[in-house]
């Protein structure tokens, strides 16, 4: 199994000065110590306008800082917004491959499109296109980073013959993947040869019926790419301690205020009859498991907080269920000391992640003979 | 924390209807609904829904339009104004106000499910190139919106947010302030989509001249039945939701 750290950068109001620096401090500090215990990935989203929930909307550029303050964490956009009117498709292959260069070739590029009328209705997206545009961008993508020069004509987006510059230094070109929380959407992965960025906290059936799913259709796809990411994997909260009533106690809160935001947002679906959007994203998942707001995670199965024999027999339950990995919360907010929070990463990596990994593979911890 | 309402409900306890809980279920059949979304400026906007809500980033406004060729109550049309909002975490919108055409049915809304409706004269009308909606009051139109260009779609693409109607409800414990949930269901039978316009719309007519519309969200327009069943949840004006919500029967049982 794989893990990794997923950061919103949600900032709490009231709103000082020091608010947005702090939180971006604050991921930074767990990103090292994420790099230090052996953790495999940290995930940035893109997220605009989106107040409180995620201050994110340079995700680079937080990526960027992520790579120069570590050495071998991956570092992963989960996920950039493949909307002509956040950007164009020239633009992420370009900053993409100048991170994957800056990183010495630890960049994953995950990719989607926006559920939200907050951000898509800001940028005078048209939610009915987005999944086409998607489409268009995960296709020029990796050829702009492979061949020397590209053009294109297309639906969404054309160019006449250029080099796109500069080139990812990962051959043939960093991982590609894609945001899965509409029903289908694996199909969509794995047709494309794209991994499945899970961001949806489902139950264990419909989570086993979907990578099957994926993995029958993945065997006979055509990737979009030079190469096919088959990967798995799925989110969760992780708040690990010795004492499991304080850490289960800790995760509810970040998996509450976090379903609490997110059911905040105005979705794409709510005020727009769109058949672009067949579900609401994260957020109608989120409203099923809970009745209110203290009562986030109690329907949530498998949530991964406790002492380390109650994340262990998490991880295994999603193990058993076909995914390769879990990306984490780790707060959100701001509702958990930042001291708790690398406490719970130490402990998970010392107690947990042993059980999932090849000791071979394991990082020597800093200050080890 | 997500911004919360903080409307002063003592001004509008006023004209807000009275409301006796009751068992009594309105069906409505062959209903056409015309909703036209817009933000409006979020400036004040807290100040705009109750405490127990939270409106949405970014504030839409509802103007939702029924009417009904027939019913219990003769003939009527009925627009609402509302504002999208949260309850806890579900999605709801809050009734600023509403017009009716015809009394007894405003009389029966108000009555029984807080909708707090003063009189007008509406005018909803189908072309195959659009659908049109004036309001007229005191000689007045307050309202005039649009649907451009429909296109077909399915039933299934519509949402209307259940409504949260501000009253004072009487039970066996007195009067008490209360935000009555609102859950219409549909049976859809033919849906259409298309562009929204907005051509004259008088915030202070329908109650609060903060309302202003700023950018077009969407619209649409149905051929459905309607089914108001009997209120099954009141809440709290004045404190968050997730606190504030009581189920009807224990209202009930409690006073």
């Amino acid at each position: 199994m794989e893990f990794g750290v997923f950061m919103e950068l949600s900032v709490p109001r009231p709103w000082t000065a020091e608010s947005e620096r702090q939180v971006y401090a604050n991921a930074l500090e767990q990103v090292r110590l994420a790099d230090e215990l052996g953790f495999d990935y940290v995930w940035a989203v893109e997220h605009h306008f989106l107040e409180e929930y995620s201050h994110c909307s340079a995700p680079d550029l937080f990526l960027t800082a992520c790579a120069m303050q570590t050495k071998r964490i991956r570092v992963g956009h989960g996920v950039v917004a493949c909307v002509p009117q956040y950007q164009s498709p020239i633009r992420i292959a370009e900053r993409a491959a100048a991170l994957d260069i800056l990183s010495g070739g630890r960049l994953e590029l995950g990719t989607g499109r926006s559920a939200t009328w907050t951000e898509l209705g800001g940028f005078r997206a048209n939610p009915d296109e987005t999944k086409k545009t998607w489409d268009e961008f995960v296709r020029v993508i990796p050829k702009m980073w492979t061949q020397e020069r590209f053009s294109w004509q297309g639906r969404a987006f054309s160019m006449p013959e250029r080099a796109v510059l500069p080139k990812p230094i990962q051959k043939p070109h960093p991982p590609m993947w894609v945001a899965v929380t509409s029903p289908g959407t694996e199909f969509d992965a794995a047709d494309r040869g794209l991994g499945c960025l899970g961001l949806t906290p489902g139950g264990f059936q419909e989570s086993e019926r979907k990578i099957k799913g994926y993995r029958a259709r993945v065997e006979s796809c055509e990737p979009v790419g030079e190469f096919v990411n088959n990967k798995v994997s799925t989110i969760n909260f992780l708040s690990c301690a010795e004492d499991g009533d304080r850490a289960r106690k800790a995760g509810l809160r970040v998996a509450s205020i976090f379903s609490y935001m997110a059911s905040q947002l105005l979705s794409a679906k709510e005020v727009l009859p769109t058949r672009s959007y067949p579900s609401e994203g994260l957020l109608p998942a989120l409203r099923r498991e809970k009745g209110g707001p203290g009562d986030a995670a109690q329907g949530f199965k498998g949530v991964t907080m406790g002492t380390p024999d109650d994340v262990a027999a998490a991880i295994r339950q999603w193990e058993a269920v076909g995914y390769d990995g879990i990306n984490f919360f780790v707060n959100f907010m701001e509702v958990l000391p930042q001291q708790y929070i690398l406490d719970s990463m130490r402990l998970f990596a010392r107690e947990v992640m042993p059980q999932f990994k090849d000791p071979a593979q394991q990082p020597v911890p800093v200050g080890a003979d | 924390m997500p911004l919360a309402g903080s409307l002063d409900i003592g001004s509008l306890l006023e004209g807000a209807p009275n409301v006796t809980l009751d068992d009594r279920e309105v069906r409505i059949d062959d209903v056409e609904i015309l909703q036209v979304l817009y933000e409006v400026r979020a400036t004040d906007i807290e100040g705009m829904v109750p405490p127990a809500l939270n409106p949405t980033i970014p504030p839409v406004v509802s103007f939702l339009a029924y009417r009904a060729a027939d019913s219990e109550f003769g003939p009527f049309s009925l627009v609402q104004t509302r504002l999208t909002a949260r309850a806890a975490v579900r999605p709801r919108a809050f009734l600023v106000s509403a017009r009716c055409d015809n009394p007894a049915a405003a009389e029966a809304l108000a009555g029984s499910f807080g909708f707090r409706i003063e009189p007008g004269e509406i005018r909803l009308q189908k072309f195959h190139d659009r659908v049109d909606c004036r309001v007229t009051a005191d000689r007045r139109t307050i309202l005039e919106v649009a649907l451009v260009d429909p296109e077909p779609i399915t039933g299934h693409d519509i949402q209307y947010a259940p409504g949260m109607h501000l009253a004072r409800v009487h039970d066996d414990d007195g009067t008490r302030p209360r935000l009555v949930q609102v859950d219409s269901e549909y049976e859809f039978r033919r849906a259409d989509r298309g562009r929204p316009e907005l051509r004259t719309f008088d915030a202070s007519a329908w109650g609060d001249a903060r309302l202003v519309p700023t950018e077009a969200v969407s619209a649409s327009f149905t051929a459905c039945d309607v089914t108001i069943p009997p209120v099954r949840y009141i809440c709290n004006p004045d404190i968050p939701a997730a606190e504030g919500t009581q189920n009807v029967g224990d209202a009930q049982s409690h006073a």
